[in-house]
Formats: C-alpha cells, sequence, structure tokens
C-alpha cells in the first residue's frame, strides 16, 4: 500500500514539514490534518483520522513560542498512517501512535540541525547584512528555507522508510495491540488534560474548561 | 502586485532563516524589500536602512506585518537610526506576547479542538479542513491588518496597537480554547476508546486517571510522549513474557 503510494506521501510529508515553521504555518501540519488528508491518500480516511486525533491530542500540549525546542508531528503523522492504513483501526491505533511520537521526537532533533545550518550561512553573510549589501538576506533567507526543505524530504523518506519495514514486519496479536492502543490515548489524555490544566492558569481559565467540559458531557449525552 | 501584498506573501515565509542569534531579522529583512524601494534613489538611505532591516527581531508571525510596516515606515520618514532599531527592539516583546496569546494559545488549540469534536462526531476530513481555510482566512487577514496598522502609524504602531481590538481579544482567545478543549475531552474519549470497544468505566478511568496525573503534575510537568512510550515498552515486554 505505501508503495503504491510512495510519491504522494512523500510530497505531503514534505509540504507539511515546511508548514511547520518556514511557510505558512497555516495547520497543514497539525497531525489530525495531516493524517486525514494521509488516510485519504492511502484509501482508508478513517484510519488516518483517528490516528491523526491521537497525535494531535499530544500535539495540542505544544506551545511553539519563541526559541522552544518542539516536535515535529506532521511528517511522523503521515508515516504512522501510513503503517496502520488498511488494518481494523483499533489493532493499528496503539502501534502507529507509539511510531508517530518517536519519529516526532527525531523530527525536532532535525529542527535544531537545520537551525545551526543556517546559523552559518547567517556567520557567513553577516558582515554583508551589517553593511547593507543587496540581497544578502535574500541569500541568507534561501539557504535557510533549502535547510528545511531537505530536513522535512528527510524526515518524510525516513518517516516512509520506517512504515515500510513496519509493513513487512510480524504483526502484534489482537490483545496486545488494543492494550497499546489504550496506552497510546490514555498517554494522549495525559498530554491534553495536562497541557490544557498548566495553561489556564488563572481559576477563571480553569471556570471555562471545566464549563466546556460539562458542554462536552451534555453533548455526548445528547448524541 | 501591490507592495503590501508582495510583503504579505514574503511573512507567510518569515520564519525560514530563523536562527538563535537573528531570530527573525533576516525574514522581516526580506519581507520589508517591497517597503523599502522609495528609497532606492537615496543609495546611502536605502543602504542603511537594509542594514537595520537584518538586524534581531522576534515577534510572533502573523503580527510581524506591524513591525514590517512601522520599521519601513519610519525608514522612509527618515527618523534616526537609534529610534528605529529601539522600536524594532520594542515592539518584539509586545507582538510576541499577544500573538502567542492570540495564536498559539487561542485560536490553533480552539480550532483544532473543534475539529477533533466534528471528527467525533461524524464529520469527515472535509469538515477538518474548513476550519483550517477558516483560520488561514482570519491567520491572513491579521496579517495584513498588521501591514496596514504598521505603515499608517510607524513610531506610534504600539499606542495605535494598544487602542485597537487586539489586546481585549487575545485574552478572549485563550477562553475560547479553554472552552473547546474542556468540551473536546468527554467527545474525544468516548469515540476513541468506547470505539474501540472499551467499557464505558474504562473510558471514564483513562479521563479521569489523566486529570488526576495532570493536577499531580502541574508544576513539574511530565513529558506525556515518553511516558506513553515507556508505558508501551512496558506493555510489550509484560505481554511477551506471558506468552
Amino acid at each position: 500500500m505505501i508503495a503504491a503510494n510512495l510519491l504522494p506521501l512523500l510530497v505531503w510529508g514534505t509540504v507539511v514539514g515546511l508548514d511547520l515553521a518556514s511557510v505558512l504555518q497555516g495547520l497543514l501540519n497539525r497531525p489530525l490534518v495531516a493524517g486525514g488528508v494521509a488516510g485519504v491518500i492511502l484509501g482508508d480516511p478513517e484510519t488516518g483520522l483517528r490516528i491523526g486525533a491521537v497525535l494531535e491530542l499530544f500535539a495540542l500540549d505544544v506551545l511553539p513560542i519563541g526559541a522552544s525546542r518542539y516536535p515535529d508531528y506532521g511528517a511522523a503523522t503521515v508515516a504512522a498512517v501510513a503503517f496502520g492504513a488498511g488494518q481494523e483501526w483499533a489493532v493499528a491505533l496503539g502501534p502507529s501512535v507509539i511510531l508517530g511520537l518517536l519519529l516526532a521526537q527525531v523530527g525536532g532533533a532535525g529542527i535544531v540541525l537545520q537551525r545551526r545550518v543556517t546559523a552559518r550561512a547567517l556567520r557567513g553573510a553577516a558582515l554583508a547584512l551589517d553593511q547593507g549589501e543587496p540581497g544578502a538576506a535574500t541569500r541568507v533567507h534561501a539557504a535557510g528555507l533549502a535547510a528545511d526543505v531537505v530536513r522535512s524530504v528527510g524526515l518524510a523518506a525516513l518517516g516512509m522508510a520506517v512504515a515500510t519495514l513496519g509493513e513487512h514486519a510480524p504483526r502484534l496479536d489482537l490483545a496486545t495491540a488494543e492494550t497499546l492502543t489504550v496506552v497510546a490515548v490514555s498517554g494522549g489524555f495525559v498530554a491534553l488534560i495536562g497541557g490544557a490544566i498548566r495553561r489556564a492558569g488563572t481559576r477563571r481559565r480553569i471556570a471555562w474548561l471545566a464549563g466546556g467540559v460539562a458542554l462536552g458531557l451534555l453533548g455526548v449525552g445528547l448524541t | 502586485m501591490t507592495r503590501r501584498l508582495r510583503v504579505l506573501l514574503r511573512l507567510l515565509g518569515l520564519q525560514a532563516s530563523w536562527t538563535y542569534e537573528r531570530m527573525q531579522g533576516v525574514g522581516l529583512a526580506v519581507a520589508m524589500e517591497p517597503l523599502l524601494e522609495p528609497l532606492a534613489d537615496y543609495p546611502e538611505r536605502s543602504r542603511a536602512a537594509r542594514a537595520r532591516s537584518a538586524q534581531y527581531s522576534n515577534a510572533h508571525p502573523f503580527l510581524a506585518g506591524a513591525a514590517a510596516g512601522a520599521l519601513a515606515r519610519a525608514e522612509l520618514d527618515g527618523e534616526p537610526g537609534d529610534r528605529i532599531l529601539r522600536l524594532r527592539t520594542a515592539l518584539s516583546g509586545p507582538l510576541g506576547a499577544l500573538g502567542d496569546q492570540l495564536f498559539w494559545a487561542g485560536m490553533v488549540p480552539a480550532t483544532m479542538a473543534a475539529a477533533l469534536i466534528g471528527v467525533a462526531w461524524g464529520g469527515a476530513l472535509a469538515a477538518v479542513l474548513a476550519l483550517v481555510v477558516g483560520f488561514n482566512v482570519l491567520r491572513i487577514a491579521v496579517t495584513l491588518w498588521g501591514i496596514r496598522i504598521g505603515t499608517e502609524n510607524g513610531l506610534a504602531v504600539a499606542h495605535a496597537i494598544s487602542g485597537s481590538w487586539l489586546p481585549a481579544s487575545a485574552p478572549r482567545a485563550g477562553d475560547l480554547a479553554a472552552v473547546m478543549v474542556g468540551a473536546a475531552v468527554p467527545v474525544v474519549s468516548v469515540w476513541l476508546l468506547r470505539g474501540g470497544s472499551q467499557t464505558v468505566a474504562a473510558t471514564f478511568l483513562v479521563v479521569i486517571a489523566a486529570t488526576g496525573l495532570g493536577l499531580v503534575t502541574m508544576r513539574k510537568p511530565v513529558s506525556a510522549p515518553l511516558l506513553t512510550v515507556a508505558a508501551a515498552a512496558v506493555t510489550l515486554l509484560w505481554r511477551w513474557s506471558a506468552a
């Protein structure tokens, strides 16, 4: 399934990698979006959305502020969906999410490397920049963008390679896979709820959060 | 294409050259170039403006248009270089803090929580993409507003922003995010766990345990991904040793 859709998956993985910080930042990198589209590419949108949703719970705990270091969930989600697509979602969800979490950390380390490459280009052009030389800023900017293209392509390719290896690996038994699904979903809620409580900070905001939970419970009751 | 539109397009890639040394400085220089074109007839001023435009800067990327517009306007008005550099530094904090509140801690989690609820209630990918389009319309409108308020006010941009809709709206976005994330918790937990044949008791146990862990670790957060991977490894060892 992956081999037949390799090119569109690589292109999509690269696009979401660039969307993380360098270009647009238009939510394409969010796991729910990246996973949903990857699911459509693979002909299994249901699994794509479910894997994307669990990884989204983790991503909602991330605040990409200033110089903070954060994981890259976009291409990691695309690989996780490629790994899990075509299987019963309750079985595929846990192992796929674990794979996504690991790849997201690799992606985060890649961002640090990319910034080092950009910093090298910046130091090389520092004098030209400080003297206002025409085109100097554009050259550094292009170097940074090229470094992020390489990072994004690399992460997408690594993800596809790992997912392809996983596709041919022996499957977990049903009980183990279902237990991993509960572990992954539970971890997602630890991230989501823990992050929401920490960020709320004030009593007023915690009241809004509690009000939201009450609304959600009402919605569950009515549906 | 108008200058403001060209600045907008360049601002969409503002952070491509982000570094720890100058943060968004180089990206802002690239974005400001179209606004500095009227200085082309004054080579010395143009060179000095370009040199200043690539110095350290760090604002929220969606609000950086206000900095680009204000700094370019100050350059065109012939303001002293040291005042322009002071404005550059002074704008970084407020534009960063307001943008982080409005977008990173507000509209982004609110949008994604709404998307999660929509998917859990049977919405297809199209519903998620519609929310993403809506978010991007807002994001581009805010960036264009920033360019306009910056170019119209120059050195007085901070005063103009403080009297605008932005300072009051940023905390409201956080309130909206809290409500949406709160609402997503029961809806998504039922969708993911009960849909996977877990019992009602198991579903509530997971949510209550996650809430308890969140409260206990408020001051010293745990890494949820690390915790999950570790728990998965223990699960695999336990299952394989039992087999």
